[in-house]
């Protein structure tokens, strides 16, 4: 059994006190210290630190807006693709000519086409 | 025969878990074996916590909603649709619009109201921050008060062991007040006093629901020179005198008195007959596990209407909608339920206008507070701002 008292007065070279919290955070590090690695943390820290201090509301904000946008715009598309290749698939055989004419001509299809051309017409405008 | 899900409420907790479902139950949709509606009473999606940001100019209402259809995946079913009667025994709902809709599974995610009415007075010259309209009054207060008592009250339902809505949000509100009130200038002449009633579920003449949250209350209290009381249960409101009764005997006066109300089920299922909680509060009884509600076959719930003794929140919510999802999932494909909810609720806390702190609790474990941090801060801001929508779509 090892003596507490005597491992609880021990102390580092830096004169920190060696509790097993630290002994064992310095034996998961020794490998970057031989491997002369470590500053290379340290780094990572502070550009983490420094990224921290540089973020405030307004730009957490637009970063939030941003990660909707995206999220939202894949989600949607991939829904759509998802079902609509599940239900072509489910079809026993392609569609024909006049079911194809009959589908554009659905209210949902012609909303999604206006969305499509719409979306075209709106890059157009920016060129 | 189609299985027909449907699930009544279009707040996060239906949402979520009709996404959830449609992901779940997706081969036999696109057989034709399983169909899922949900009906809400409203085209649009609130998110229902920036109201509290309301109270301190941090939200525009035009940022905290979204069309229901565009948080729904396509395989849903969406109608805009007030329920007005549960017919259990006819597997079938009645709608304001004269419509009937059946089902084979129903869940019931239509949440809670808040009822100031329910104490005398309360409504008359108490605010709140749970709704819209009431957190855009307080903010008009908030933003004028020069000098005075802001007096803070927190109601309990009736129903043992039950929550009043999101447990954090007073203490939330209370040092988002403090922030704000510092901001505009004014603090050193408004008192703020933070009160807690004498049973906050199982425990008593505390200042938190849950213990190591409220032992640490004072010291942060105290640090920002907000009073505290504990013991002080409100009971009557007068308006023109502005003074607040405690059911203990006491009377305290304010300028503003910032109360979380009382809270109740929605009309439909305080009349559907389903519930036993006291006070006609309408909680459904729930089974704590399966989250199916007692005495009713192939019926759930989700959310504020539970009986149990976890956060009216969307935390809670987030981990109800998958066991929820399974459980359906399993009664359709092997008979029977087979996962279990354990409780968990999990949230960051807004500490006052800038900081966060992360936490989460379940049936077996409290809240272990831990100090909050700006980091903590950026993260519930970026939550509200972005990764809420994600969560409400099933994506996190």
């Amino acid at each position: 059994m090892t003596n507490l008292s005597e491992e609880t007065l021990a102390t580092s070279a830096a004169g920190l006190p060696v509790t097993p919290g630290l002994t064992a955070l310095m034996a998961k590090i020794q490998p970057l210290i031989d491997g002369g690695r470590l500053d290379n943390i340290v780094d990572v820290l502070s550009l983490v630190s420094d990224m921290t201090d540089l973020l405030d509301a307004a730009m957490v904000e637009k970063l939030a807006r941003l990660f909707e946008n995206a999220t939202a715009a894949t989600w949607t598309v991939s829904n759509a693709v998802r079902l609509a290749k599940a239900e072509v698939a489910a079809a026993p055989e392609p569609p024909g000519a006049y079911a194809l004419i009959k589908l554009l001509n659905d209210p949902d299809t012609r909303k999604g086409l206006a969305v499509v051309l719409k979306t075209l017409n709106v890059i157009g405008r920016q060129l | 025969m189609s299985k027909r899900i449907v699930i009544v409420g279009g707040g996060v907790g239906g949402t979520m878990l009709a996404n959830q479902l449609a992901s779940k139950l997706y081969p036999e949709i696109l057989r034709g074996e399983v169909s899922i509606a949900l009906l809400s009473n409203s085209p649009d999606h609130y998110y229902k916590p920036a109201f509290m940001y309301v109270a301190f100019n941090q939200f525009f209402e035009e940022e905290l909603k979204r069309p229901e259809r565009s948080l729904l995946r396509p395989e849903i079913s969406f109608y805009v649709e007030e329920v007005t009667r549960f017919d259990f025994p006819g597997q079938c709902l009645k709608t304001r619009s004269g419509k009937r809709y059946g089902y084979d599974f129903l869940v019931i995610a239509t949440g809670c109201v808040p009822a100031p009415e329910r104490i005398e007075g309360l409504k008359e010259a108490g605010d709140h921050f749970y709704q819209y309209q009431p957190a855009r009054q307080l903010a008009e207060r908030l933003n004028t008060i020069k000098k005075g008592r802001i007096f803070i009250t927190v109601s309990f339902p009736q129903t043992p062991n039950v929550p009043h809505q999101c447990g954090i949000a007073p203490v939330e509100t209370t040092l988002m007040l403090d922030d704000f009130l510092r901001r505009r200038g004014v603090r050193d002449q408004v008192e703020i006093v933070y009160t807690y009633p004498t049973t906050a579920q199982l425990l008593r003449n505390c200042l938190f629901l849950q213990r190591p949250t409220g032992d640490i209350l004072p010291g942060i209290f105290e640090q920002k020179n907000i009073r505290f009381q504990r013991g002080f249960t409100l009971s009557r409101v007068d308006p023109e005198r502005k003074i607040a009764y405690s059911e203990e005997g006491e009377e305290q006066p304010f300028d503003i008195l910032m109360a979380t109300p009382p809270i109740r089920a929605v009309d439909a299922v305080l009349e559907s007959g389903a519930s036993h909680a006291p006070n006609n509060e309408g909680w459904l009884p729930t089974h704590h596990e399966t989250l199916q509600v007692y005495g009713l076959e192939h019926v759930y719930v989700i959310g504020d209407t539970v009986d149990l003794p976890v956060s009216k929140a969307g935390g809670a919510c987030h981990n109800q909608a998958p066991v929820i999802a399974n459980n359906i999932a399993a009664e359709i494909r092997l008979g029977a339920p087979h996962s279990v909810y354990d409780g968990r609720v999990q949230a960051v806390a807004q500490m006052g206008l800038n900081a966060g702190m992360p936490l989460w609790y379940d049936y077996a474990h409290d809240v272990l507070p831990t100090p909050p941090t700006k980091l903590g801060g950026l993260l519930r801001n970026g939550f509200n701002r972005g990764l809420y929508w994600a969560v409400a779509r099933g994506m996190l």
